[in-house]
């Protein structure tokens, strides 16, 4: 039972390494060590059943393992399929100040996170009027407000994912439905909202694209 | 990527059922999905403290230089601080090694010492912190030192016990074990001394056990531990993504309130002390000093994920004990960094 436990622990780290499933669920930086963990556990698994089969034994395994394997079994069976718009949603919009933003980067090239950074450290929304933007994300629903296009960003894991987003001035009758990747194409514009000036997409042409590999930002 | 104009029907436009509504089997995936990444991103760690543990029993068997460290009410904890800088791992890979130490016989100041403040005072911690916050030279030594400070409170608090209220009775056991004779009773020790075996004397120096036994006892440490910290991360899963984040942070001018919130928000979303700095990046212009010093000094020593491993180094009473001093340590600690830099 030893073996079995530690063998469907691995296959959960390794599985989850080779499969991409980790892209969903934890910042790259600690993608190696994970597979590297399950590895480790397959290897440690089977010299528990040489062991054990060499010395004939059968140890009674206590409840608790069974639950942990029941819920290994569950983690491999169950791909992980979060709400993105949901955790969002749960969260406050902030950005994390260290990252360098790409000043060089033409405007077309930009990514909606860029774009979020670029805006927050000019936030004067005139310096952008009429740049061409290409973006793509998810569609983030706000209260008393059209939906916005975001992106979230990790630390660690899904645990502490932030989202960042950006005003889209969706056709009329067009606006999309919570959840959906999409990418969008238009320009800058100025707007009005609550009283100040603020930076928004005027979405010329859109398309449904799927959740990309790597959903996740550093 | 070619992309369609406007109108292309697999859009899916909002509805009736728009956004406002969040359905039960999305709240479902996303606690799942919650679930999985701190288990996954936690398992690692918890597999080197188990390593590291292992490692200790095969090298120095019997635990004698275990026994040999401070007693000390304040030297004690110190050493056990500074034993972080040996473990550059979070607080889930601590629980095993503190387990080991404290199995071992080491003195309890020691072992809470470690157990409290090394998941801050590691090199590991310590670099994530100053990369995250270079500009803040306050929190860079106010971090270690708040961390440095809690540990020997709750040592100093937790001492006032007697272990058999504090430790766990498994851990207790196997402590009394390697306790010398001079400090435990006999019958406190439970080894057949009072019976009709003849017991053998404990020899002068423990041969190394064979590497296969010490293998198997880590293995069955690492998925006892496993089952523990599947509770903890179902529990915090499952608060994280019933409670909005941003509740805990619109109160994030008040003094006292953002302290408190930030202490709640550190207990449920239970990240990694290596990266909890750059998550507090994300909202630390939001909120009190207070609550930053707050968010990142309490989620190493207390949170959802961590409770359940602790169940096995202390009773649920300690652990209560534990959670409720360092909540009010914390909170004396934020306000007093507030009166100080507001």
């Amino acid at each position: 039972m030893t073996a079995l436990c530690l063998a469907l622990w691995g296959i959960v780290l390794l599985g989850s390494s080779l499969s991409g499933r980790l892209d969903l669920l934890l910042r790259g930086v600690f993608h190696p060590l994970v597979g590297f963990s399950g590895v480790v556990l397959l290897v440690l698994a089977g010299a528990q059943l040489k062991d054990a089969w060499g010395q004939g034994r059968r140890p009674g395994a206590p409840r608790g393992w069974w639950l942990g394997a029941a819920v290994a079994l569950l983690v491999l069976a169950i791909p992980p399929n979060p709400s993105f718009s949901d955790l969002a949603t749960n969260r406050p919009a902030e950005l994390g100040q260290e990252e360098a933003l790409n000043f060089v980067l033409p405007p077309a090239q930009r990514s909606l996170t860029d774009w979020v950074r670029l805006l927050r450290s000019q936030p004067d929304p005139s310096l952008y009027e009429g740049d061409p933007v290409r973006i793509s994300g998810f569609v983030w629903p706000q209260k008393g407000d059209q939906p916005q296009l975001a992106r979230l960003l990790v630390r660690c894991c899904l645990a502490d994912a932030t989202p960042v987003g950006l005003p889209v001035r969706w056709p009329p009758g067009q606006v999309p439905k919570a959840d959906r990747w999409l990418a969008v194409r238009g320009t800058m514009a100025v707007e009005e909202h609550d009283g100040q000036k603020r930076s928004v997409v005027v979405a010329e042409r859109i398309a449904a694209i799927p959740r990309p590999r790597r959903p996740l930002e550093p | 990527m070619p992309l369609c104009p406007l109108g292309a029907g697999d859009l899916g436009l909002a509805g009736d059922d728009g956004y406002n509504c969040r359905s039960c089997l999305a709240w479902l995936a996303t606690a799942w999905a919650i679930f999985q990444g701190l288990l996954v991103e936690a398992l690692p760690f918890l597999l080197i403290g188990v390593a590291i543990a292992s490692l200790a029993r095969w090298l120095a068997p019997g635990g004698r230089w275990m026994q040999k460290l401070p007693r000390h009410p304040v030297l004690g904890p110190l050493t056990g601080a500074a034993l972080g800088f040996a473990l550059p791992a979070c607080e889930c890979g601590n629980v095993p090694v503190a387990r080991r130490l404290l199995a071992g016989g080491a003195p309890l100041g020691t072992a809470l010492g470690f157990l409290f403040a090394a998941p801050v005072l590691n090199p590991i911690v310590l670099a994530s912190t100053w990369v995250a916050f270079p500009n803040q030279a306050w929190l860079l030594a106010a971090r270690p030192g708040g961390a440095l400070l809690l540990s020997l409170l709750l040592a100093s608090v937790l001492r006032l016990l007697p272990e058999t209220a504090l430790l766990d009775p498994a851990l207790l056991e196997e402590r009394r074990l390697n306790q010398p004779l001079a400090e435990v009773g006999l019958l406190e020790r439970r080894t057949g001394l009072v019976g009709p075996a003849t017991p053998k004397a404990l020899p002068d120096k423990t041969p190394r056990p064979p590497l296969q036994e010490v293998l198997q006892h880590g293995s069955r440490e690492f998925l006892d531990l496993a089952v523990l910290l599947v509770l903890g991360c179902a529990i915090a899963a499952t608060v994280q993504t019933l409670l909005p984040r941003s509740w805990l942070l619109a109160v994030g001018g008040a003094p006292t309130l953002s302290v408190l919130s930030l202490m709640l928000l550190a207990v449920v979303v239970s990240v990694c002390s290596s990266v909890d700095a750059f998550l507090a990046l994300g909202f630390a212009a939001q909120i009190t000093p207070g609550a930053l010093f707050a968010f990142l000094v309490l989620g190493p020593v207390v949170d959802l994920k961590l409770l359940g491993l602790l169940r096995v180094l202390l009773r649920p009473k300690a652990i209560a004990l534990t959670s409720a001093a360092a909540a009010v340590a914390v909170l004396v600690l934020g306000q007093w960094i507030n009166l100080l830099l507001l």
